[in-house]
């Protein structure tokens, strides 16, 4: 089992998820992005549970899992009202906290 | 004897006090209530302590109230002294005061701020008696500034007048000059006898110190330079003629009979020291004697009845210091009495024509007022006389003293001086006298008609002084025996010449010349102005001026100072100052909206600084 | 057998990073969202093979069956408006993302570089590792009190969503 390997793998994905983060405008996608990240991070955990044969990283693997749900659902709603309000998708026109 | 003493030096602080404290809630009648019984009862304290005084042998005691700076040498104590030069003063600063108290309640009738004056009066008392008590030299500065603060606050008392206001810092300014000598004395004195006690350094001067040490002199010359600031002779005299702006009877009080005196006071109270420095009297008496002729011949320039009279003032302290430079202190405390005693007699009658004229001084709005002010003439005619040195008024007997001393003691050039000065004395006063109650006047009938005597309030005080004037002069002078204010004040040190002249009536050549000046200086005046007044023009413009010294300081002292004021203000102050601040405030600006372009609002940017940080994070924690 | 086993790492790792490269690099965002599907799946295949059952089930359940679908329902309903985008310029200061995106990135590959030949340590597993009924009994024992608290917070989040959600009359 070279869980080395998928360490690698994981890595490679949660830089991809920045990359998108930082890339793409379309607030969909961004959150997309976000989700990508979060995965990445799960399966670091999944991978060191089962280095060290403990149950700790799967329960809390668990917990990230619901909390990305619960987190997903809330910023969509916000995304939407976003919508409602200013008629785009783009975030980068989402500045009316500038200072 | 101590609780007297007390109660008589803090009555007055605590009249000030009261009256500052419920400045606008107390009514009319119990403000001159209030403050003439403090000053009052605190000269009838000062009368028993000085019969107890007599009768337990005229034993000079130090009183000492609380202890200031608790160094043991420096004898910086509040302690008092009582012997016959601080209750002579005392009495005339107490008596004086009560007189002048009550001719400003008839004088203060209209004005709305009433309070303030009495209380400044009150702390001005207290101040002169704290200068006058004083054990030891820092107590006696304390008083000296106590002084000059009460002479700031009365001359500016209608201090929405811009003149009042000038002249009140023009004074105060003139005496911080001297002052400024006087504290340098101070210093030095502590430096070279390690006390500030003035019996102890009168006591200490004599014995360990040759005649004519330089140092001694040093000092010497730097508490004279204090009295000259206070006392107004020349070169620091030009606050005088201005402190008129003030009420008449502040000038009366202060600028005529107490404050100015105690410049002449602090020289007759180390006078064991001056007389260890010969150099220092000379210049004290030729100080005098010039003040006095230069004096002089200002007041008869002058158009205005108050200034002739501040003029006046100033030439009688010269001939005091002239007195005090040939060693005859005795005859200048003599003439300091008398004096006091006329001069608050003229400014109070020429303040009885001034208020009832509503506040007009000039000369060239007066005349021909004798008919509307029956009592004040007389009054104002006997002050003329005794002042001019006719005899058996007050003052003749004391400035024939000044005179023949200075002539016995070989001061000739000074005699002949003291003489001129006195000549002209007669002549300007008799001149004042002459246009303002005399000749041809210069208002229309109806507004002259309206002008009536003074109240009775205002004329008692006068009154008062007037008979004061006319028998003072015998408290230093009686056929035969020790006349009462010699005997008094022995330890002041009395010459020979003076003791043999003043018990008896030996008329030399001098006492001549003076009563002789004295009539020819009036009946001249009296010829000049009451014939020829109207053909007279204006007086020479250059004794107006007073031989434009007040504005050869304005040029040399005054703009200069003024120019490097608005140079610091103008360049320092802005550019420099203000500068560096502004240049700090610019650049915290600068940084602030720097760092704004952080806060763009932009979730992507955001994200971005994040990432950076995390990078950080990373390179920190694993390399 | 040896091969397949060893090879099975690469195999989802590729597929991993092929599916979120297509997240990112998508044109249309429904396009995206079904990449994102396939790297869920891959990921699900992941936690398969690592022994953790539970969990690669919840991912499917939760991740793909619920989360996705609330993506693909946003999306469908902003289909128009996301070719507005190009009308817009760029607020974003360039020159920041590129600096924190090539910091990250060169950060990352000396990370993997240092990482190099890092030998995993192959413990031994536990009985029913990674079952249902194991790691159950691990939540319920050990993890009560978080779990009841993550209960809390989806009730919290449901009402915030449906809250914020709602049309403002």
């Amino acid at each position: 089992m070279n869980l080395s390997l998928l360490i690698f793998f994981s890595l490679g994905m949660f830089l991809i998820g920045i990359i998108g983060v930082l890339t793409k405008r379309n607030a969909l996608v961004f959150f997309l992005s976000i989700e990508l990240m979060l995965n990445a991070s799960n399966l670091l955990f999944v991978i060191f549970s089962r280095q060290w044969g403990n149950q700790i990283g799967l329960a809390w693997v668990f917990f990230v899992l619901v909390v990305a749900a619960a987190e997903a659902a809330v910023g969509l709603a916000i995304l939407i009202n976003l919508f409602r309000t200013k008629q785009v998708v783009d975030i980068d026109q989402y500045n009316n906290l500038r200072g | 004897m101590h609780c007297a003493l007390c109660f008589s030096l803090f009555l007055p602080l605590a009249g000030f006090l009261i009256l500052m404290a419920f400045a606008d809630r107390i009514p009319r009648l119990p403000t001159y209530i209030i403050s003439c019984a403090t000053v009052c009862l605190s000269f009838i304290s000062f009368a028993a302590i000085l019969i107890i005084y007599t009768y337990t042998g005229m034993l000079p005691h130090s009183d000492t109230l609380y202890t200031w700076i608790p160094i043991e040498q420096l004898h910086t104590d509040i302690s008092l002294r009582i012997d016959p030069l601080s209750l002579l003063m005392a009495l005339i600063v107490t008596g004086i005061g009560f007189l002048i108290h009550v001719y400003s309640i008839g004088y203060i009738e209209h004005e709305e701020d009433f309070a303030r004056y009495f209380a400044c009066l009150n702390f001005f008392i207290f101040a002169m008696l704290l200068l006058v008590l004083a054990d030891n030299l820092l107590l006696l500065f304390v008083g000296w500034e106590g002084v000059g603060l009460a002479s700031y606050l009365l001359i500016g008392y209608w201090y929405f007048r811009p003149a009042a206001a000038r002249a009140a810092t023009k004074a105060f300014v003139v005496n911080r000059i001297g002052d400024f000598g006087l504290l340098l004395g101070l210093l030095l004195a502590f430096h070279l006898f390690g006390t500030t006690h003035i019996a102890t350094i009168s006591e200490m001067a004599s014995q360990q110190y040759d005649k004519g040490d330089t140092l001694l002199t040093i000092m010497t010359l730097l508490f004279f330079v204090g009295a000259i600031g206070k006392s107004a002779q020349l070169p620091l005299h030009v606050w005088l003629p201005d402190a008129m702006e003030g009420p008449t009877p502040v000038s009366a009080l202060i600028h005529a009979a107490t404050m100015v005196n105690a410049g002449v006071y602090l020289i007759v109270r180390l006078h064991p020291v001056f007389m260890m420095t010969p150099q220092t009297l000379q210049l004290v008496g030729v100080v005098g004697a010039a003040t006095a002729l230069y004096a002089a011949l200002s007041a008869v320039g002058q158009t205005d009845l108050k200034r002739v009279l501040a003029y006046s003032t100033v030439s009688q302290l010269g001939l005091m210091f002239l007195a005090c430079g040939s060693g005859a202190f005795y005859s200048a405390m003599f003439h300091l009495t008398t004096h006091a005693f006329v001069k608050a007699l003229l400014f109070l009658s020429a303040g009885n024509v001034v208020h009832m004229m509503q506040g007009t001084t000039e000369l060239n709005k007066m005349g021909g007022l004798s008919k509307n002010f029956p009592y004040t003439h007389w009054l104002f005619f006997i002050g003329v006389l005794a002042l001019s040195g006719v005899p058996p008024l007050a003052t003749f007997f004391s400035k024939d003293l000044i005179l023949e001393q200075e002539y016995l003691a070989g001061f000739e050039v000074l005699f002949y001086i003291g003489l001129a000065a006195s000549i002209l004395t007669a002549f300007y006063l008799t001149r004042v006298y002459c246009l303002t109650f005399f000749g041809t006047a210069k208002l229309p009938p109806q507004i002259l008609s309206q002008i009536k005597e003074a109240p009775r309030i205002m004329l008692l005080p006068v009154f008062i002084l007037g008979t004061l004037a006319i028998i003072g002069g015998f408290l230093g002078f009686t056929f035969g025996k020790t006349p009462l204010l010699e005997g008094f004040l022995k330890e002041v040190g009395v010459t020979l010449a003076e003791k043999k002249l003043s018990s008896g009536f030996i008329l030399t050549p001098e006492t001549w010349y003076a009563v002789g000046g004295a009539f020819f200086g009036i009946i001249t005046a009296g010829i000049l102005y009451l014939r020829f007044a109207d053909r007279l023009g204006a007086p020479l413009s250059i004794l107006k001026h007073s031989f434009y010294v007040d504005q050869l300081y304005e040029l040399i002292i005054v703009t200069p100072l003024k120019s490097l004021a608005r140079l610091i203000t103008n360049f320092f102050e802005m550019g420099i100052f203000d500068g560096c601040i502004r240049l700090v405030t610019a650049n915290v600006n600068r940084t602030a909206s720097l760092l704004i372009t952080m806060q763009s609002g932009q979730i992507r940017s955001y994200a971005a600084w994040i990432v950076i940080g995390v990078v950080v994070l990373m390179i920190y924690l694993v390399f | 057998m040896t091969l397949l086993a060893y090879s099975i790492e690469w195999f989802l790792g590729i597929l991993l990073i092929t599916s979120s490269l297509g997240v990112i690099l998508a044109h249309k965002p429904v396009h995206a969202s079904l990449f994102f599907l396939l790297s869920l799946m891959t990921l699900a295949l992941t936690y398969l093979e690592l022994s953790a059952e539970f969990i690669g089930l919840m991912q499917i359940l939760v991740y793909a069956g619920a989360i996705l679908v609330l993506f693909m329902f946003v999306i469908v309903l902003f289909q128009d408006a996301y070719s507005q985008i190009s009308q817009f310029p760029s607020n974003s200061s360039f020159i920041l993302l590129f600096f924190a995106g090539s910091a990250i990135t060169f950060t990352m590959i000396i990370l993997g570089i240092l990482l190099n030949g890092f030998k995993a340590h192959n413990a031994a597993l536990p009985d029913g590792y990674g079952s249902v009924e194991s790691l159950g009994r691990f939540l319920y024992v050990d993890f009560f009190f978080p779990f009841e608290a993550v209960v809390l917070l989806f009730l919290i989040a449901s009402v915030g969503a449906l809250y914020i959600g709602k049309r403002k009359e």
